[in-house]
């Protein structure tokens, strides 16, 4: 028995036949002291299983690939070509409960090497010309979370500059402390701007651009 | 650990059906079901996840044939089960309706909707009070989602205000995890079911009647909620870290009215014993209709409006 039911995995490999195009690589980070290190690992290993265009690797969080990809702390799920997306969309803390739709949603975009926005918001991605790291704080029972995740994770694969992580607010409570995370979805731009709520696509990448411009 | 997932979509696209269902919660999922049992095609398209409020229910005790579930897993089940028969999409707000040549056509953020029918099941967002310290607190130590924020409070006290179904059911589900809740209560008696009643006491949960919040105050973050009370007109505050707000919802129904549905003065949209709206070929389901807010009658309402919908597009 693993952690994915067999309807849940039946109906995703569906989704994965339908939709999958090229190679996805999910990469888990792990290290000692981990409590759900071993979770995610078999999370990872059990989707890669159901299709071939999905690769699994694991990885110690202290190693060479660490590096390579950015990632520092265990668990860390990676969701990459293994090129040009790096390390930029990814999971600091498990992509359960909630997440876990993102997590799959992630592969798919991945796969396409695309993601949708609006035109709009497209014109406004493209100013971004400088590394901005959007950190969405969440918790996995919060339901308005992947939505801001998920934002995070399309303007990455959209812009090269910008990575996205989802930090579990639980597995992380002094990181959580440190930004004063009270309620989730919180989004932390550059250790910067901040704000709070599933925002639309819109209100988002206006904090990106202010944070984007602070910088100059 | 639970996992659920959101049904993945690809670019862009333009669809045309008979039905289409603005709204994944218990309601729009039922007459997902019920449509196209019909013989109808529909679709079903929600802004978040499907499932909806019952997904923020931490666990649900009068739903019928489930003695206690997590409104979370209910909700997983109601979309597992809707999946069998109908398309839903996910993460795809509807911003903008309009009538192009007798067929309502939907602008949302994932594509263009041709619809010969809509069923409005878009539910309900959570009222503010609108006390001084709410807004400016919000976030810090300001919540409206027990499921989402209350871990971040274990061992330590709350307020929750509003002592209705949903205020008793977060101060219960807050207890449990370990955190420290007070319930407050404008009204004079408790205003949740009997059952909750019961649990509340049994727990040991303070449940304070007649107070009238007037500030949650702090630096920086919550620090106390301020009340007066009301037989004694005294002023009163109870030290806090957090707040979580059960004080009522808003009805979202501001595309219905843009069609020109007709809503009661809080916004809810009217209907017939059918779920028919004052607009042919546009019928309202669940807590929108504002009749209770309660998961088995909003499923009940949507499928009696997919049936509606049948009678007066097939049966005509
Ligand atoms: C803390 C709490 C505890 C509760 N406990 C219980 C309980 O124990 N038992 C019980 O029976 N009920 C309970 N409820 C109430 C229950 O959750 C609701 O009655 C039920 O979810 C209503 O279903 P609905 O389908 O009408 O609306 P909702 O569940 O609110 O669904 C509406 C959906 O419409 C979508 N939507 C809105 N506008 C748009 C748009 N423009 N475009 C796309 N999508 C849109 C929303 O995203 C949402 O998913 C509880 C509620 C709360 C908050």
């Amino acid at each position: 028995m693993g952690y994915i039911g067999d309807k849940d995995k039946e109906y995703l490999k569906g989704e994965f036949d339908k939709y999958l195009k090229e190679n996805v690589k999910i990469l888990v980070f792990t290290g000692d002291n981990c409590q759900y290190c071993n979770v995610a690992t078999a999370l990872g290993q059990e989707v890669a299983e159901l299709h071939d265009a999905i690769e699994f690797h694991e990885y110690p969080v202290n190693g060479e690939e660490a590096k390579k990809y950015g990632v520092e702390h265990a668990p860390t799920v990676v969701i990459t070509d293994g090129d040009k997306y790096g390390g930029r969309i990814r999971y600091v803390g498990l992509p359960s409960g909630y997440e876990f739709s993102s997590m799959i949603e992630d592969i798919i975009d991945v796969s396409r090497r695309d993601a949708e926005v609006s035109d709009e918001v497209k014109m406004q991605l493209q100013m971004i010309d400088k590394p901005v790291r959007i950190q969405v704080f969440v918790t996995p029972t919060c339901p308005y979370c992947p939505r801001a995740v998920r934002t995070a994770h399309r303007f990455a694969i959209l812009n090269e500059n910008i990575t996205g992580e989802m930090v579990e607010a639980m597995e992380f409570p002094e990181w959580a402390n440190k930004w004063n995370v009270m309620s989730v979805p919180h989004i932390l731009i550059n250790e910067d701007v901040q704000f709070i709520g599933a925002y639309p696509d819109e209100q988002y990448i206006k904090y990106v651009v202010e944070a984007w411009k602070k910088m100059k | 650990m639970s996992i659920g997932f959101v049904l993945p979509s690809a670019s862009k696209e333009n669809k045309e059906v008979d039905v289409a269902i603005i709204g994944a919660g218990p309601a729009g999922l039922s007459a997902g079901i019920y449509a196209i049992r019909a013989g109808m095609s529909a679709i079903i398209i929600d802004k978040g996840n499907a499932g909806g409020l019952a997904e923020e229910a931490p666990f649900v005790e009068n739903y019928l044939g489930f003695e206690g579930i997590e409104g979370e897993k209910l909700a997983k089940l109601f979309k597992e089960h809707a999946m069998k028969y109908v398309e839903i999409s996910e993460r795809n707000e509807v911003r903008d309706i309009i009538m192009e040549n007798g067929k309502f056509v939907l602008k949302a953020e994932k594509g263009e909707y041709t619809a010969k029918a809509i069923i409005f099941a878009t539910g309900t967002t959570h009222k503010t009070i609108g006390v001084p310290g709410e807004k400016e607190l919000f976030g810090r130590g300001v919540s409206y989602c027990v499921t989402c924020d209350g871990y971040f409070y274990r061992g330590k006290r709350v307020a929750v205000i509003g002592g209705g179904n949903s205020g008793a059911i977060a101060a219960i589900y807050l207890k449990d995890i370990g955190v420290e809740p007070v319930v407050l209560e404008y009204m004079p008696t408790y205003m949740c079911e009997k059952a909750y009643q019961d649990i509340i006491n049994e727990k040991g949960i303070r449940y304070i009647t007649n107070a009238m919040v007037t500030e949650i105050a702090g630096e920086n973050k919550v620090e106390k909620v301020v009340y007066k009370d009301r037989t004694s007109g005294e002023i009163k505050e109870e030290k806090v870290d957090g707040v979580f707000i059960y004080v009522g919802l808003i009805p979202i129904s501001e595309l219905a009215k843009k069609i020109g549905v007709e809503t009661d003065n809080r916004g809810y949209i009217k209907v017939s014993s059918k779920m028919r709206t004052n607009v042919p070929m546009v019928y309202a389901a669940g807590d929108v209709t504002g009749i209770a807010g309660q998961i088995i009658i909003a499923a009940g309402q949507g499928a009696m409006a997919a049936l509606a919908a049948y009678e007066d597009l097939m049966l005509k």
